[in-house]
């Protein structure tokens, strides 16, 4: 079985290569390793030729959820700065804290951190807030490749943050152990590491501009926007998901769709000017298309990994390597299988992994907290490298993805080193649990 | 027509022929009627929506088979498909249904408790839709499920299940997890509400035990066991020291967690007077690191990668070339229900439940499963229940 599941691997990554050399595109060429690694299975009946639609099909729609919020919470936030909030609130935050860059900074991480920590998605904390931080990080001399990079580091460290971190969520669910006592083993680090993170790559100030001259520079605010024009619509979306946790048993589940949906017509409603929101929903969605496809595409390429086995395989390659030699890799597998999988890396590498550090005598609360950490890390890397595009697209940063991701060096290898500790020295550091219980 | 024109054509085509086939078979999934067959102890039938009004033309409603015997006596439910892709669970329910003669006390069957995960499938993972089990009379098809109910029955997810009425944070998908949504709520999501019927169901007729039947993952290290809390964890301990000695199977105890919310074996005892029973049985088809999701691992539970995994002591529960069959796991299941009736009723003799014709673990892991499933062409047609 070894080796035909190792055959369709190679026949997959054969199919990747061959899509790319013909410079399609990187969701046309995840869609020709899957198509091809079915048809591959299929000569084995895993799966069976007539199932092979179904589980495309099936596989599309893994990740609908995902979409749904990208889609709205993008246009939510489109709405927000065509009628001009943005550019109101960058402006208030430049003419308040322009001569304060550490407060400036630390509050702009604050900004990003309490979204992502809300919903646990540091896509949200992007879609939300991530252009005006970009903007505002821009006005204090941060050069939009450093911002992007603050943006990619701070948000993936908002969806490990406490209350909700989907990786540990997931794990918990898998492995049996309840959903608590994660609130200082993840708010800690994700404290620490974000500080150091936004002070490393934007302390640094670019160019000689002052104050006044940032202001000039600044686009002119929109006739009569106000600061409870802006706030409104922000008040309405953190209102619903707040209201949610106060009251969860006498308030109906919306979802966070509905909620971006609802923010967004509120914006829509108070904003100072006419927006024609079919064509604006429109060019969004334009734009987000390469995102949703991967995501879509993402699905389907698990769903073909798992009925011809490869998705197995590679999980069995994980739990079959040395324990020394598995710590050192960890720093490699998390963010790859993140990379490549999304959530389902936590699901198909995370639980057999857990189980099996748990059962050696580690934290298993602890090892779920510092593989949440190294998780997030992943959504920079290819094929999906989901927050790493987004960061890239609310930042207009135009350079090369790659060299955006270089720019992130220094803080990606403490994160990782903090993240691998924490996995080692789990047993020792169960204080943390306690104290948050 | 240009060429790029004429290329987009084809593709689209292409991929409404993918949807056109692939949405016939899902929708044949959801709608396909699984046959439950009432055997010579069933007395009467009702739906889960008679203990929660809500569940009403729900596909979450779901039949709930009574079998009462001529004696009065103690009261036991069983819930079965919990977790749809757990099938032993159900095969092992419908031996208890189609067999079972109750003569002392009354046994409760729910064979598909969740049945609108029943109806799911798992996208990304890459089930098969269907499973039969050989019979002497021919295959008895049954649909694969999922974990969690269908997102066609109960959306949208929050972005964070709240448990009522602990306030536990659990993953959103939990609120879709009939494991994790006890005591329930009559207000609350469609699974709050199959839960919270369950528990009228076992307040209104006074259930004295009830057993969650399910099957979970060999690197899993809650498998293979009973799961209780502390006040059934007596006859947990007893049940599982006696099928070790007479039926020569491990089945160890794992206490309940009280920290750990939503689950059958904590809320059940403890907003009820019922005693809550969880078994687990090896189910290598769930596994992480196993080779192709088949309908063959599926049933005889056999895995290379797994195999070599046991070697390097990776696996929670013994595992050799012979993989963990599906007669095994039934049987298992079949021989615990029965261990903790026996050890229940000596406890407490004046709510005795005594039941006769239910093999145990030797006779089904000897005759396979399906043996023990009568040919619906001799069956009286009312005793036939689709589902």
């Amino acid at each position: 079985m070894q080796l035909q599941i190792s055959i369709i691997l190679a026949v997959m990554v054969f199919a990747y290569i061959i899509a790319k050399w013909k410079k399609l595109s990187v969701e046309v060429s995840m869609l020709a390793a899957a198509l091809v690694g079915g048809l591959a299975g299929a000569f084995v009946a895993t799966p069976p030729i007539n199932q092979l639609a179904r589980h495309l099909v099936e596989g599309a729609f893994t990740y609908l959820d995902v979409i749904l919020v990208f889609v709205t919470a993008t246009i939510f936030m489109a709405i927000v700065s065509e009628s001009g909030g943005v550019n109101y609130v960058v402006r208030g935050t430049i003419k308040l804290f322009y001569n304060l860059r550490l407060i400036a900074l630390l509050i702009l991480m604050v900004i990003i951190l309490i979204p992502g920590a809300l919903t646990g998605a540091g896509s949200v904390s992007l879609l939300v807030v991530g252009a005006p931080v970009a903007m505002a990080l821009g006005y204090l001399g941060v050069k939009k490749k450093k911002a992007a990079a603050i943006l990619f580091i701070v948000a993936g460290l908002s969806a490990a943050a406490p209350p909700v971190n989907i990786w540990a969520m997931i794990l918990s669910a898998g492995t049996a152990i309840p959903y608590v006592g994660f609130e200082l083993p993840l708010g800690i680090p994700v404290l620490i590491l974000g500080t150091f993170s936004i002070l490393v790559l934007g302390w640094k100030k670019e160019g000689n501009s002052d104050r006044e001259t940032a202001l000039k520079e600044m686009p002119e605010i929109t006739a009569n926007m106000t600061w409870w024009r802006v706030l409104l619509p922000f008040v309405v979306f953190f209102g619903l998901v707040a209201a949610s946790r106060i009251w969860p048993f006498a308030y109906p589940v919306l979802g966070l769709p509905l909620q971006f949906v609802l923010a967004g017509l509120t914006a829509l409603l108070v904003s100072p000017i006419k927006i024609n929101i079919l064509k604006l929903s429109r060019d969004t969605v334009k734009k987000l298309l390469p995102l949703l496809a991967t995501m879509i595409i993402v699905g389907m390429l698990q769903q073909v990994m798992t009925a011809t086995g490869v998705r197995g395989f590679l999980s069995f390659a994980v739990i079959s390597t040395p324990l020394v030699l598995l710590f050192i890799l960890l720093a490699i597998i998390i963010p790859f299988s993140e990379g490549v999988l999304t959530y389902g890396g936590a699901a198909i590498i995370g639980i057999p992994l857990v189980w099996f550090l748990d059962s050696i005598g580690l934290h298993a609360t602890i090892v779920i907290a510092g593989l949440s950490l190294l998780w997030p890390l992943g959504d920079g890397l290819p094929p999906t490298a989901l927050i790493g595009r987004l960061s890239i697209m609310v930042s207009d940063y135009k350079g090369s993805y790659w060299s955006f991701l270089k720019s992130t060096w220094l803080p990606w290898l403490v994160i990782t080193a903090v993240g691998i500790l924490m996995v080692i020295f789990s047993a020792r550091l169960d204080f943390l649990v306690k104290w948050s219980m | 027509m240009p060429k790029q024109w004429k290329i987009k054509v084809i593709l689209i085509l292409i991929v409404a022929a993918a949807v056109i086939t692939a949405g016939i078979q899902l929708y044949n999934h959801r709608h396909y009627r699984m046959l439950l067959t009432a055997g010579p102890g069933v007395t009467k039938v009702h739906m889960l929506s008679d203990y929660c009004s809500g569940l009403k033309g729900t596909m979450a409603d779901t039949h709930v088979f009574f079998l009462k015997g001529k004696e009065p006596g103690g009261k036991m439910l069983i819930l079965a498909n919990t977790h749809s892709n757990e099938p032993a669970s159900l095969l092992a329910a419908l031996i208890f249904l189609e067999n079972a003669v109750v003569e002392k006390g009354t046994l409760i069957i729910i064979p598909q408790f969740n049945n609108s995960g029943g109806r799911n499938t798992r996208p990304g993972d890459g089930y098969p839709l269907y499973f039969e089990i050989q019979t002497s009379w021919g295959t008895k098809k049954f649909r694969m499920g999922n974990r969690d109910a269908s997102p066609l029955d109960q959306w949208p997810d929050p972005d964070v299940y709240v448990h009522y009425p602990d306030k536990q944070l659990l993953s959103f998908l939990d609120i879709r997890n009939t494991n994790r949504t006890w005591p329930g709520r009559p207000n609350g999501a469609l699974m709050e509400k199959v839960t919270y019927a369950a528990m009228e169901l076992m307040r209104t007729e006074k259930v004295d035990m009830t057993v969650d039947i399910h099957g979970a993952e060999t690197m899993f290290p809650v498998t293979n066991c009973i799961v209780a809390p502390e006040k059934a964890i007596r006859i947990a301990t007893m049940t599982s020291l006696t099928l070790k000695a007479r039926e020569g199977f491990d089945n160890h105890v794992e206490p309940s967690p009280s920290g750990f919310r939503g689950l059958s074996h904590r809320e059940i005892g403890d907003f009820s007077d019922t005693l809550p029973f969880l078994l687990e049985a090896p189910l290598p088809f769930l596994d992480q690191p196993t080779g192709p999701k088949t309908v063959k691992l599926l049933l005889d539970g056999k895995d290379p990668f797994l195999l070599s995994l046991a070697k390097k002591n990776k696996l929670f529960v013994p595992y050799d070339e012979s993989g963990w069959p599906m007669e095994n796991r039934v049987g298992q299941h079949c021989s615990a229900v029965l261990e903790l009736l026996r050890q229940f009723s000596r406890k407490s003799p004046d709510r005795s439940i005594q039941v006769k014709n239910v093999p145990r673990y030797a006779g089904i892991v000897k005759n396979g499963v399906g043996y023990y499933y009568h040919n619906p062409a001799t069956i009286n047609k009312k005793d036939l229940y689709f589902n």
